[in-house]
């Protein structure tokens, strides 16, 4: 659905410690595969404890762009968790960025506490409906919990990229990407975890 | 209406005004408030807007006329003294718990008598280890009154041990306790929040007269200063005219000068109504002039049976008290209830502060004021 | 991370921009790195660590940035080729060195990697590194691409070498961090043995002697500067207006251009090579037009450079109006985006932008603000910091002196905030909890009587910590330090340290115990877990009314990331929903009100707290603290 599209623009969200930037390293592999120039603009430090992350993404075949998507212009939202991607349209949405989250809520220290309030997942994905061309979810938490780690959901969600086909990768491009990072052990659980992701995708 | 209050309420209104008297009441409810030291220490920051903290405390609002329609069903009649069946003086038979008590004794002999019958299973009495800091102490063995008899004159959180015990086998309770001690009983009792605190097992409540209790820090700083680290046995007041503080230890006896000691009287005493701890079922103290000798005031039935009971199984004796001298009591009484309001008022607190009073108690207290202290 | 030792010239991969430095330095020739880790330089050392002994590199996490540098620059001394990397405090730490290095002038290739971190995204400051060459008379290379970053770094040896001076090299945070397709080259085939010539000492005394040779090798860059492939121009022979830009806003400044479809209207003057300056270069380039924006991150350091310039050349360029964040024209601090420089350069050139509909961004932002409450950041769910900072406000508040802690850099600075309990009162640089603290213990002859604590992490320790500690012994300071060894440097990325039994490069190495450390000092110490939070606070309570001298308590409790990284768990933590109170009297919420632990959670609905399976990492102390002991805690 981006294929045709130059540059993509793609931002991964999530909380810090749910293994977002390992998530952007392996689009970022994946595309590099597909002929891309690709460059990814991390946040690192003091984020990675509890707040929010996000990675951008760039791909084009013409050029090496600058590390950060300029406001307004990203054509895909990865949400490892909701609000997160809500935030993430906020600045970066525009009428037609294509939007998957995760389904699984993490709360802020200050709704733990009770000075904040974290709104209904329904009222998000009304309100990330009304920012984005399709929105997609997936109960990527829920999923990887069963299969006994939640680090996963990160690789269920680029799973469940993969099935939409919205970028240029499949199973097999993910997984001679994947095997940079791990041995073989891992390689089985990662693979399941991305099937996992392809197959349970659901529009709203 | 009453007021409702947490405990930032307790915090502004009595702990940062200095009112507090460590009666421990606050503490051991939640994990916010603790005691230590003699002082209630606030650990975290409580939102909530009404707490038992706040309502069970004695220096916020105190409805005189509700609390003791609460306790004795009935409105209060002396204004000087409170509710009276009678007015006796007594002592222990036993010379050990004479001896040991505090005056004559009578407070450990009723508490050991009822231990030992089973009319209560458990009493809140205070100990005093060699740090001079007085706790709370649950009892369950009669025996074990006879070691905590005796009185410091420092003021404790003796009720933390009844909010933070754990009294699943027991329904019946004595508590010992200051009137200001007495006072937050009472308050319990007509809390309208949770019940969780074991006050609906409290049957029996013995309160001390007081005039008025220390600071534990900044005296206990003083005491180390004047007698050393050498263990302290009896502190005693004497009576006036020479009015000294005799604090024993191994190798003598130091005569303090009650002026010296003022400085570490709680401010929170300074607007205490309450001389004879009008709110509990028996009230005890010293017979002044007559050494060894407690005057005993009994209000209740609960208090009346277990004084005839102690009387009948010979283990105290009582004596009637001279009419001049109850005179004296209530006089006494009457003025540490004048000061009260006027300590208020100096504090700035023109509206009577913390205290609910009906007009006639009013009255008759600022009547001490026509005839001069 | 083979392919960084094996990639063979032209071939494109995907590099983190640490990693492309990481490279450059190997195609550089580099025998020797040594580093202190610190975001956003980290990953050089720690990529170049894995490899290290695979390629007959010697690798090292030094104690501090000052020894780094120095160990680096031992290995020049001797004739082979040394780098040293660090972020932009650790330069300060190492500036001492710094600024008399310069002066004796370095033999092999000696380069140093500065990593800035504007926007200050993690770190205290966002201190502008590139001051540091002005006043040291140094060459300084500034990459804007993650391909500049491992460009540059070849070059910057070859350049040393030239000059005999150490080459800084300045990368942000946006390069350091980013990842990019990067060409390889081959590395330069070097195989010189190390030999210090005794007959040449590096002594810089007489000063001023030094200092004039200094001068002279300053004017020799400038004019190897003058022809560097790191300065280009791009845009069209007679703009209306120039972009001058240094860093990632020279990345940024093409994309702006095509956004606002000005290419044609707007020239780009991108520097590489930002000390000394390229004077003859820019001359030749400023000509082109009298407006002109600069680009950079952090300070006004070209602006202020190239005012000088003009105004020293005005006959030749005549009167330019220069615009940039002196000028309020870019904002005064942050880091530059491409989102504030197309803002600016819209305006300049009285376009009209828009990314987006104005509805769409006015219906975006409405729905961030009311829908997606703010994340703060804290510490992870059962960090031991979080268990320690509760015991020291448990601990102060039952000593009521209205004692304090006075802290410094490493994770438990996030003490100064909610997941800390607020308890950490003064923050600065490396060490200086200890040495405030040192500073207080010396009031109390002033009437001074609040007690004084310091809070201090293993890494800090090693790095700043203990020249204060022996100096508040040595000089009977009273205060009570807490050490908090979690064996791990986890806020950059637990990378060994000396306490760790571990070396750069993976192999094993004695530990320097910071127990028996202490304990040769004279300190009075103690050892506790944090984790048990009652006997901890005891802890405390004890030593904080012990009013001689210095104590030391050691908080020893694994990082939570280590532990969870390995798997393990210490309990099965649930929450008994008929004993828990939840907010009402007698708890109001302890548990996810006050200590917040993020593994726990509050249900609304039920009035009671839960546990988040997927957070928690079973440390079990909210059991500790629950009044109900409604947490249950099941050992594993
Ligand atoms: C602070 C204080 C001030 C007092 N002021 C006066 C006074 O002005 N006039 C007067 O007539 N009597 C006063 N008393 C009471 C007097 O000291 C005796 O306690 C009382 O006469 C009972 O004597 P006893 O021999 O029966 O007591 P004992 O048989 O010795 O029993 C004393 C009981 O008091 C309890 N106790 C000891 N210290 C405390 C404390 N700090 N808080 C609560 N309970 C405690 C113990 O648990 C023990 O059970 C005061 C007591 C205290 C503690
Ligand atoms: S007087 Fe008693 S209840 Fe009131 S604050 Fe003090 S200790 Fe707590
Ligand atoms: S601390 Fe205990 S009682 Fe309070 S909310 Fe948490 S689990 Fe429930």
């Amino acid at each position: 659905m981006l294929q045709n599209k130059d540059p993509i623009n793609v931002i991964i969200t999530g909380v810090g410690g749910q293994g977002n930037l390992f998530a952007s390293q392996i689009l970022g592999q994946m595309l590099l595969q597909k002929g891309y120039l690709i460059t990814i603009g991390e946040t690192l430090g003091l984020s990675q404890r509890g707040g929010s992350v996000m990675s951008h993404v760039r791909a084009s075949k013409r050029e090496t762009l600058p590390p950060l998507i300029p406001e307004g212009l990203c054509d895909l939202v990865l949400a490892l968790e909701p609000i997160e991607g809500l935030r993430i349209l906020g600045s970066y949405g525009h009428p037609d960025v294509l939007t998957i989250t995760n389904t699984r809520p993490i709360m802020p220290m200050d709704v733990l506490a009770g000075q904040a309030e974290y709104p209904e997942l329904e009222v998000v994905l009304e309100k990330m409906n009304e920012l984005s061309r399709r929105v997609w979810t997936v109960d990527a938490t829920d999923l990887a919990l069963k299969m006994g780690d939640p680090i996963l959901a990160n690789v269920i969600m680029l799973g469940a990229l993969g099935g939409l086909k919205i970028l240029p990768y499949d199973v097999r491009t993910f997984e001679t990407a994947i095997r940079e990072f791990f041995p073989d052990d891992r390689l089985t659980t990662n693979l399941e975890a991305f099937n996992q992701g392809r197959t349970s995708v659901k529009a709203i | 209406m009453s007021e409702k209050g947490g405990l930032k309420s307790l915090e502004n209104g009595v702990l940062a005004k200095d009112l507090c008297v460590a009666c421990g009441a606050c503490a051991s409810l939640c994990p916010y408030l603790r005691s230590t030291d003699g002082r209630i220490v606030k650990l975290h920051d409580c939102d909530l807007t009404e707490g038992r903290c706040f309502d069970y405390c004695p220096r916020t609002e105190v409805d005189v006329a509700k609390l003791h329609q609460a306790v004795f069903g009935r409105d209060r009649r002396d204004l000087d003294i409170g509710s009276t069946r009678r007015v006796v003086g007594a002592r222990a038979i036993d010379l050990e718990l004479r001896n040991r008590g505090q005056t004559g004794g009578v407070v450990s002999t009723l508490v050991s008598l009822a231990l030992e019958e089973g009319s209560v299973q458990a009493a809140i009495l205070t100990e005093r280890r060699a740090d001079l800091l007085p706790r709370g102490r649950i009892v369950r063995d009669s025996r074990e009154v006879v070691t905590l008899a005796g009185s410091g004159y420092v003021a404790g959180p003796t009720l933390e041990a009844l909010n933070g015990g754990s009294f699943e086998n027991e329904d019946r309770i004595a508590v010992v306790g200051l009137p200001c001690q007495i006072t937050a009983l009472a308050k319990m009792r007509v809390s309208a929040l949770d019940r969780r605190t074991p006050i609906d097992q409290v049957v029996l409540t013995i309160g001390l007269f007081c005039t008025w209790a220390l600071s534990y820090g900044p005296f206990v700083d003083f005491l180390r200063k004047r007698v050393g680290r050498a263990e302290v046995g009896k502190m005693d007041i004497t009576p006036p005219p020479e009015r000294l503080l005799l604090v024993t230890t191994d190798s003598e006896t130091s005569r303090i000068p009650l002026d010296e000691i003022r400085p570490f009287v709680r401010s929170g005493c300074d607007v205490c109504l309450d001389m004879t701890a009008e709110l509990a079922d028996l009230s005890v103290g010293t017979v002044e002039g007559r050494c060894g000798w407690n005057t005993v005031i009994v209000r209740t039935r609960a208090g009346e049976e277990i004084l005839s009971r102690a009387e009948a199984v010979g283990a105290i004796e009582t004596e009637s008290l001279a009419e001049d001298y109850l005179g004296h009591l209530r006089e006494a009484s009457r003025l540490k209830k004048y000061r009260a309001l006027k300590a208020l008022e100096g504090k700035g607190y023109t509206d009577g502060g913390y205290l609910r009073l009906p007009n006639r108690l009013k009255r008759r207290i600022m009547s001490c004021g026509d005839e001069g202290p | 991370m083979s392919i960084i030792t094996e990639g063979r010239s032209g071939q494109k991969v995907l590099l983190m921009g640490n990693e492309a430095i990481a490279r450059g330095a190997i195609e550089g020739g580099v025998k020797v790195c040594a580093a202190y880790p610190g975001n956003p330089s980290s990953e050089i050392i720690g990529t170049l660590a894995k490899i290290g002994p695979e390629l007959d590199i010697y690798v090292e996490w030094s104690a501090n940035e000052k020894v780094a540098l120095e160990v680096a620059a031992a290995a020049s001394f001797a004739g082979i080729r040394g780098l040293a990397a660090m972020k932009q405090n650790g330069l300060n730490v190492a500036s001492d060195f710094l600024f008399n290095l310069n002066l004796t002038g370095s033999i092999g290739g000696l380069v140093v990697v500065v990593c800035d971190d504007p926007g200050a995204i993690s770190s205290t400051n966002e201190e502008d590194t590139r001051a540091y060459a002005k006043i040291g008379d140094l060459p300084l290379l500034e990459p804007s691409t993650v391909q500049e970053a491992k460009s540059m770094i070849p070059f910057a040896f070859e350049l040393s070498e030239e000059l005999g001076l150490p080459c800084l090299v300045r990368s942000v945070t946006r390069i350091s961090h980013a990842r990019g397709s990067v060409e390889l080259d081959d590395p330069v085939p070097l195989s010189r043995r190390p030999h210090f010539n005794t007959g040449r000492p590096l002594v810089n005394v007489p000063a001023l002697a030094f200092h004039r040779k200094l001068r002279a090798k300053l004017h020799r860059c400038r004019d190897i500067f003058e022809t560097s492939e790191f300065n280009e121009y791009l845009g069209p022979e007679q703009p209306e207006a120039l972009i001058v830009a240094s860093g990632t806003p020279g990345a940024y400044a093409q994309e702006t251009l095509n956004l606002l479809k000005a290419e044609d209207r707007v020239g780009i003057i991108k520097l590489g090579t930002t000390w000394p300056l390229p004077e003859s270069f820019l001359v030749r380039q400023l000509r082109r037009a009298d407006v002109i924006l600069v680009a950079e991150d952090v300070d006004t350091f070209l602006e202020t450079n190239l005012k000088a310039l003009c105004a020293q050349k005005g006959r030749e360029l005549g009167i330019k109006r220069f615009l940039g964040r002196g000028s309020g024209t870019l904002p005064d601090v942050g880091e530059i985006t491409p989102d504030c420089l197309t803002t600016a350069v819209a305006e300049i050139l009285k376009i009209s932008y828009e990314a987006r509909p104005p509805e769409y961004a006015r219906t975006a932002q409405e729905a961030v603000s009311r829908y997606a409450p703010t994340r703060q950041v804290g510490f992870c769910a059962g960090c031991p910091h979080r268990a320690a900072y509760w015991c020291v406000k448990t601990a102060l508040a039952l000593d009521g002196r209205d004692g304090f802690l006075v802290g410094d850099i490493g994770c438990y600075s996030l003490g100064f905030g909610p997941s800390g309990f607020e308890q950490m009162k003064t923050l600065h640089s490396m060490g200086s909890g200890a040495g405030i603290a040192g500073g207080m213990g010396q009031l109390a002859r002033f009437g001074f009587d609040q007690p004084v604590m310091t809070v201090c992490g293993d890494s800090t320790f090693y790095h700043a910590a203990l020249p204060a500690l022996f100096n508040a012994i040595y000089n009977q300071a009273n205060f009570l330090m807490l050490i908090l060894d979690n064996s791990a440097t986890a806020m950059t990325g637990f990378q060994p340290h000396p306490g760790t039994g571990q070396n750069a490069m993976g192999r094993q190495a004695p530990v320097v115990d910071i127990e028996a450390v202490c304990r040769t000092l004279g300190a009075r110490i103690e050892v506790a877990d944090p984790y048990d939070l009652q006997g901890t606070i005891e802890a405390v309570n004890r030593l904080l009314v012990d009013e001689k001298g210095v104590k030391v308590l050691i908080l020893r409790q694994l990082c939570a990331l280590v532990r969870a990284n390995r798997g393990e768990k210490l309990y099965q933590v649930r929450v008994d929903q008929e004993r828990c109170l939840g907010d009402g009297c007698g708890c109001n919420r302890l548990c996810t009100r006050v200590f917040r632990c993020p593994g726990l959670i509050w249900d609304k609905e039920k009035g009671r707290a839960g546990i988040d399976d997927a957070i928690c990492t079973g440390c079990g102390v909210c059991g500790e603290i629950c009044p109900q002991s409604a947490i249950l805690t099941e050992e594993i």
